[in-house]
């Protein structure tokens, strides 16, 4: 089996636009466009958040699919189960709102959706061979790749700085 | 019976049983063990013994059965989130009696025996119903803790008018609600000085509160009942202490719940209030391990030994067991005696860790919006949370729990705690 793709997130890439933000809102409207969905209502909600730290660092933040995931065993309604590529889903039709993924969730990346009374996250775009943010993302912060592909760059790209710190 | 007789037998008597694994109740701690274990240990033989008749079910969701909103299909545990595993064989209305350690073999109120190789007690806890209160065997009254319950409640709300509903705390609520749903009057008799006591102080929910007053449900505080009246049609109507009588149809009793270890005596399973559980979720007694409602844990902050009836919890330490009990050496961290979501009349809320702070030393921010509340406790010297209420906004909650289950110095980030607006950034920048 292939490995599946991942969504990661380089911090000191993110510039703060917000892009993703729209663009993952934008996906997950009814009408899939910019001028539909900010006419909608309920307003169609974004699964990625771009938090910020002092002095100056923009976060993006997404569901991470955690391999152990704390929301999907601490579900009271059996809600939220692993799909055969490894995204962790909240299945809206079983949830109740008893918010109990919100406790558990250490990255709180789980919204409420207070107009359906549902929970939800990023559900890494099915219908789409990249994920809507990261295509979305003029600056290379957030990156669609393997496990073992991204770990790979990572470390070619320390080594580099190594090898160039040394003076080589 | 000397050891192994049981599986050289295998076979010839019906009544006899082997499994490698053997898991006592087939609820939350039970089966998330039986599914860990499945995980982990491909072939081996894992049997789950539950005294219900229903199979495996999300206990949380009865009360959907008494509103009408779920039936018995919808709330099924096996092939729901992460309960996916095979070849677990689950055996229902299968009460266990007794339990030999030596021989290794628990034996059922039916006589039936079931040898095993390692064993998790999950028995859970059942509801307290205080002697105190007269005629509480009459038909119509209700403590709802299994699906049985849930439909026994669902047949009788259909002739009930009015429910007087005994405690103030979370389970007792869902189940007014639940019933306020299906247009029965309820009244709540709650002996506390505000519902949710073991929640939150007296002060810190008056927006819950407020948010059940304004759905409809009628509350009496500082009551309690003496007596329950009935005829033959079964509940008429509930006598208070304060003199008071509410005529009714129907009565449930939410006070909290004891643990179900009576199956233990004789057994030498030690036992202080609930099972006593290692750090690795073992029981006294050689590959004996105990998880859910019925096992002693500790408290990750205070170290105290406690017992507590959440799913949550219960799961959580279910599949260390289950980890335990398929060779792989795991720690559990033990939880908070509180840990609660949910929402009720649409106030959403969350109480975690140390929220009582009437006595005690503690740092304590609280503020209120109209709409919102929240409380944050920390140490006494400021640098570590010990506790969270949010009344209204829950966002981001699990970081808030995070912070006081890692005991981690907030020096950093205690504007953002006391302000609510933590994020994981913070963490990391």
């Amino acid at each position: 089996m292939s490995q599946p793709k991942e969504i990661f997130v380089r911090t000191d890439r993110c510039v703060g636009c917000r892009s993703c933000i729209t663009a993952c809102a934008v996906e997950h409207s009814a009408s899939k466009t910019l001028f539909g969905a900010i006419a909608e209502t309920p307003r169609p909600k974004s699964r990625v958040y771009v938090e910020w730290v002092a002095p100056d660092h923009k976060v993006p933040l997404v569901c991470r699919h955690c391999e152990d995931a704390p929301c999907m065993h601490a579900c009271i309604s059996g809600a939220i189960h692993r799909d055969a590529d490894g995204v962790v889903r909240t299945d809206a039709d079983k949830c109740i709102g008893c918010w109990t993924c919100v406790m558990v969730c250490p990255y709180g990346v789980i919204g409420r959706h207070l107009e359906e009374h549902k929970a939800y996250r990023c559900d890494r775009c099915p219908d789409r061979e990249i994920p809507a943010c990261v295509d979305a993302c003029p600056t290379g912060a957030l990156v669609y790749q393997t496990v073992p592909a991204y770990s790979g760059a990572a470390r070619q790209h320390a080594s580099r700085e190594l090898v160039q710190a040394e003076g080589g | 019976m000397p050891p192994g007789s049981l599986s050289k037998r295998k076979g010839v008597d019906v009544n006899e049983h082997q499994s490698q694994y053997v898991i006592v109740g087939g609820s939350a701690a039970g089966m998330a063990a039986a599914h860990t274990i499945r995980a982990k240990d491909v072939r081996g033989t894992i049997t789950v013994l539950s005294e219900e008749p229903d199979v495996p079910y999300f206990r949380p969701l009865i009360p959907f059965l008494v509103s009408g909103q779920k039936q018995p299909e919808d709330m099924a545990l096996t092939g729901s989130g992460p309960y996916m595993g095979a070849d677990i064989a689950v055996k229902t209305g299968a009460r266990v009696a007794a339990c030999d350690p030596d021989s290794r073999s628990l034996t059922l109120e039916d006589g039936t025996c079931y040898g095993y190789e390692k064993v998790l007690f999950a028995t859970g806890s059942r509801p307290y119903v205080p002697p105190e209160i007269e005629g509480t065997g009459a038909e119509g009254v209700f403590a709802l803790r299994t699906l049985a319950d849930a439909r026994s409640m669902a047949a009788r709300a259909a002739r009930t008018a009015h429910a007087v509903m005994l405690g103030g705390g979370l389970l007792n609520l869902k189940a007014a609600f639940a019933l306020l749903e299906r247009g029965v009057k309820v009244t709540l008799v709650v002996y506390s000085p505000e519902v949710l006591s073991q929640l939150m102080d007296p002060e810190d929910a008056y927006l819950v509160r407020k948010a059940l007053d304004d759905a409809g449900l009628t509350i009496h505080t500082g009551a309690s009942a003496t007596a329950i009246q009935s005829d033959p049609s079964g509940v008429t109507g509930v006598a208070l202490d304060n003199g008071e009588e509410l005529a009714c149809q129907m009565v449930c009793i939410g006070k909290g719940v004891r643990p179900n270890v009576e199956f233990l005596q004789g057994s030498g399973v030690a036992v202080d209030g609930g099972i006593v559980a290692d750090r690795f979720t073992a029981a006294s007694r050689p590959d004996t391990y105990a998880a859910g409602d019925v096992a002693v844990t500790h408290d990750p902050i205070s170290g105290a030994p406690i017992m507590t009836a959440l799913w949550t919890n219960a799961v959580e330490m279910g599949r260390c067991a289950g980890m335990n009990m398929a060779g792989i050496k795991t720690a559990y961290t033990g939880t908070f005696g509180i840990l609660n979501a949910t929402q009720v009349a649409d106030e959403p809320f969350v109480a975690m860790g140390v929220v009582h702070t009437r006595s005690g030393d503690y740092e304590i921010h609280r503020r209120a919006t109209a709409t919102t509340f929240r409380k944050l406790v920390f140490d006494p010297g400021g640098n570590r949370l010990v506790g969270a209420v949010f009344v209204g906004d829950i966002r981001n909650a699990g970081l808030y729990r995070y912070v006081i289950r890692e005991r981690m110095d907030v020096t950093g980030f205690k504007p953002a705690i006391i302000d609510h607006t933590l994020h994981y950034g913070h963490f990391i920048c």
